[in-house]
């Protein structure tokens, strides 16, 4: 791989994911976050791929294989059966309005890019240019959870904050070791079964997907 | 291998044994094998005691840490002769209790989780004298804590007092743990290690020191039960199945009168003037207010929880008055105080176990604790009557008894110590008489309150049908009594090897032999031999008690009746005093510091209202330092709370919105 499209490619994979965590915001419809969850996985698999093929890591090439079966496949594909089987397919009480969500998910990419100006000056090259989109991600995803109510859509957003972490441990250190990055994916596979079965039983009990219903909880 | 290593080897085998068993035996043996591997270990205590008070070196060293990935250091368990003295008495007293609690735990005080509590609570206050740095220490000190809330909580389904007592107890000891948590960190910074010896070679200085001993001070006064910081005392000992009362009140609260030691004698020894002072006056209000409140109160156990108060009081006053004492140079009265302070020590941990263990005995058998409702316990059970007056005895410092001996060494150093001459200063002419007049005041309302203990508990007539068919508990429960009651009058009528080891254990020179078993103290020119007092008492009483007894066989025996009996019923339990009305004038000599509330009630016949047909008096006593001291504080914390609780509503997203507003503050911070 030359150097040269190696810094498109992570120019691509990058711009991928911010652009697909931004339209999390503006999305309403949850197949299309959905989607967009696939495209990011996707994405992010190609950074790892890219990552791995330029320092010539066959187990990073390997790892970017399971990212992309698992977060570009499998999990958006749990999640759309759940919304096919629930039959919401629109988040209709959302907190905010999609243009105040794009605002401030713009101002926490100035953020991130603001926070991270140490980590970019430690190296010049393209991988570490890419290091605020990681961080953006992390933010969004947070946006995400906070102002959405329906359970898919807090998935959606959790899996968005992993992916933004997955991306800064992928570009600042060159993969994190196989075995801890192995363990993390099989991690969100679970915790993502555990909420797919939590907002069926969710759905049970009170005939909606919606966390405000989980407010009685409290003592 | 020496006495000291085998005692503290054996320690936390024994703990460990009588822990599994707790858990492990059904419950028809649980309390036999439980109390008696606990009986043990508390022997093991008292032996690793007599170990270090003889001198001999011995310790036990734990590694702390994650094997192989890191070594956090070393907790080291190495007694010193102070610390000897407090482990003899934790042991004995743990003993005792243990060996009562074979017979007296039944039901829920005899659950696996209170037997298992039970080796934790005991190992925990043999780790605190033991120990040879401050990690250990405060290690014990939360064992200590630990295993006797869960002791205190055994009775909490049957009564909600306890739960509420459960509550002060876990606030008031946490505070504790905190101030010395705090005290002990300001004089590690100042300092290279942990250990007692380090914390002694390079003390703090100025304002550090004296944070340092105030923050230790509060922390030993709170679990020594001192006014103001007293408040779980009289709630806690009640409510907790006797033979814990026994070993909290005769042992633990012990503790921080061990820890004031540590930190006057060994850690900070030459404290500014102040120190003292503000010392002698928590120990003289502490004196005062307990015995006070004990004097009024008919709770038999709130009663001793009270007394307990007092005499820690009394503790404190002694030890304040020696450094007092030793800051001008009256080296030889303030090593008397010290001794006085070690024999107030031993007497009341001996006399406290007999009267909680009686008190026990008596709920066993009447399931009352109430005076008021008692009466005649001497002819039903003459066994524990016997031991709880032997108690009362020394509880009311009277001769032949071990307090008796103790405040008779403590007034020793109060009244000579110097007040006009060249060593005396202001401060030493004003405090000393002063502190005699407490002692004195302490020690007439102490004979006064146990006057009321044994005389409306075991003599006249039962007051409730509870107590009037009150059967005596079995040898158990009444041989463990009798032991201690041995200890208090062998520490009251031989007061001369005691009297040296405590000497020893504080360092004090000037205290001798005397006579048959006696004390002497050449230092004030005293001189105090029981032995010979009693037999020179008894060469004068017998011949008078005889020829009195004579001379009333000579006239004829006459009956007299009662004259308000009206000639009818000749005598009936309602017209006896009660544990209330012999209080009475107590109330209304003190009854703007007591501020009882009184209920009276008077019902009149129907056909005449000049025609009384009954009258109902209720007395109720609330402890004023808690109304006008915690109260406030308390609603104060309740209101903080209510308005906490809208942060918290049950919203998902305003928890998520919190994690959240706290991430981007933090990289906002971090950005600048």
């Amino acid at each position: 791989m030359t150097e040269s499209l190696f810094a498109q490619t992570v120019a691509t994979a990058t711009g991928l994911l911010m652009l697909t965590a931004v339209l999390q915001v503006w999305r309403r419809s949850t197949d299309a976050s959905t989607r967009l969850l696939a495209v990011q996985g996707a994405a992010l698999a190609l950074l790892v791929g890219a990552i791995g093929l330029a320092e010539g890591h066959a187990e990073l090439v390997a790892v970017a294989v399971v990212v992309f079966a698992l977060k570009g496949v499998l999990l958006p594909w749990v999640l759309a059966r759940t919304i096919a089987r629930s039959g919401i397919h629109r988040e209709d009480s959302s907190a905010v309005n999609p243009v105040s969500g794009l605002l401030a998910a713009a101002g926490l990419a100035t953020l991130a890019y603001a926070v991270s100006r140490p980590l970019v000056a430690l190296d010049a090259g393209p991988a570490a240019h890419a290091v605020p989109a990681g961080l953006t991600l992390v933010l969004v995803g947070f946006l995400v959870l906070l102002t959405r109510h329906r359970a898919v859509s807090q998935v959606i957003g959790f899996l968005v904050i992993d992916n933004g972490i997955a991306t800064v441990a992928f570009l600042t250190a060159g993969g994190v070791p196989l075995v801890v990055e192995l363990g993390v994916l099989l991690d969100v596979v679970l915790v993502v079964l555990i909420l797919r079965i939590l907002s069926a039983r969710l759905e049970l009990a009170h005939g909606e997907l919606d966390l405000h219903d989980l407010r009685e909880l409290h003592d | 291998m020496t006495l000291t290593d085998v005692g503290l080897l054996s320690q936390p085998v024994l703990a460990g044994l009588a822990f599994i068993a707790a858990l492990a035996v059904n419950d028809s043996r649980r309390s036999a094998i439980a109390g008696t591997l606990n009986a043990l270990l508390g022997l093991a205590t008292a032996a690793t005691g007599v170990g270090a008070l003889l001198g001999e070196p011995g310790s036990l060293t734990f590694a702390t840490g994650i094997p192989g990935i890191a070594h956090l250091g070393q907790l080291a368990l190495a007694p010193d002769r102070l610390g000897g003295i407090f482990l003899v008495v934790v042991g004995v007293v743990g003993a005792l209790s243990a060996w009562f609690g074979v017979g007296y735990a039944h039901g829920a005080t005899a659950t696996r989780a209170a037997w298992a509590a039970y080796p934790i609570f005991l190992w925990g206050m043999s780790i605190v004298p033991a120990a040879g740095d401050a990690v250990t220490f405060l290690l014990g000190w939360e064992l200590m804590a630990l295993g006797s809330t869960v002791l205190l909580h055994s009775e909490h389904a049957t009564r909600p007092q306890v739960r509420s007592a459960v509550l002060w107890y876990a606030a008031m000891t946490h505070l504790s743990f905190v101030l010395l948590l705090a005290g002990f960190a300001v004089l590690i910074a100042s300092a290279n290690g942990t250990t007692w010896e380090a914390l002694a070679a390079s003390p703090p200085t100025g304002v550090s020191a004296s944070l340092a001993f105030v923050l230790l001070a509060g922390g030993f006064a709170t679990k020594a039960g001192l006014v103001p910081v007293h408040v779980w005392l009289p709630r806690a000992h009640p409510e907790a199945p006797s033979h814990v009362s026994a070993a909290m009140s005769a042992a633990m609260v012990k503790l921080g009168i061990y820890g004031l030691l540590l930190v006057t004698l060994r850690l900070l020894p030459d404290g500014p003037r102040w120190w003292a002072i503000g010392l002698l006056v928590l120990g003289g209000v502490s004196a005062v207010y307990g015995i006070l409140e004990a004097s009024v109160t008919s709770d038999l156990k709130r009663l001793l929880a009270f007394s307990t108060t007092e005499n820690l009081g009394l503790m404190v006053t002694g030890l304040a008055v020696a450094m007092m004492l030793r800051s001008t140079g009256q080296r030889a009265v303030a090593d008397v105080a010290l001794v006085a302070v070690v024999l107030l020590v031993i007497s009341h941990a001996a006399f406290k176990t007999v009267l909680f263990l009686g008190a026990g005995s008596i709920l066993h058998a009447t399931g009352e604790r109430d005076l008021d409702r008692l009466g005649g316990l001497a002819r039903r059970m003459p066994r524990t009557a016997f031991a709880t007056s032997i108690g009362a005895l020394a509880a009311a410092a009277l001769p032949i008894s071990s307090g008796f001996v103790a405040e008779w060494v403590l007034l020793q150093s109060l009244v000579h110590g110097d007040t006009r001459g060249p060593t005396a200063d202001r401060v030493i002419a004003i405090a000393l008489p002063i502190t005699v007049a407490v002692v004195a005041l302490t020690a007439g309302l102490a004979l006064l309150t146990f006057v009321k203990v044994v005389g409306i508990a075991f003599l006249a007539r039962g007051r409730s049908p509870e107590a009037t068919n009150a059967h005596e508990n079995p040898a158990s429960m009444t041989v463990p009594m009798w032991v201690g009651a041995g200890l208090v009058l062998g520490l009251g009528l031989v007061p001369g090897w005691v009297a040296m080891v405590a000497a020893a254990a504080v360092g004090a020179s000037g205290i001798e032999p005397a006579g048959l078993a006696g004390v002497a103290l050449p230092s004030v020119n005293a001189l105090l031999d029981p032995v010979s007092l009693v037999l020179m008492s008894l060469a004068v009483a017998v011949p008078i008690a005889v020829i009195t007894v004579r001379a009333a066989r000579k006239a004829p025996r006459r009956t007299v009746d009662l004259p308000w009996g009206c000639g009818g019923v000749r005598v009936d339990p309602t017209m006896q005093y009660t544990a209330t009305s012999y209080a009475e004038p107590l109330v209304r000599i003190f009854d703007d510091a007591l501020r009882p509330t009184r209920d009276l009630d008077v019902t009149h016949t129907v056909e005449s209202d000049y025609l009384v047909r009954e009258v109902a008096y209720r007395q109720r006593m609330v402890d004023q330092v808690e109304r006008g001291l915690y109260e406030p504080v308390i609603r104060l914390l309740w209101r903080i709370g209510d308005q906490a609780r809208r942060l918290q509503d049950g919203s998902v997203h305003r928890y998520l919105g919190f994690s959240f507003a706290a991430l981007v503050v933090v990289l906002l911070v971090v950005t600048w």
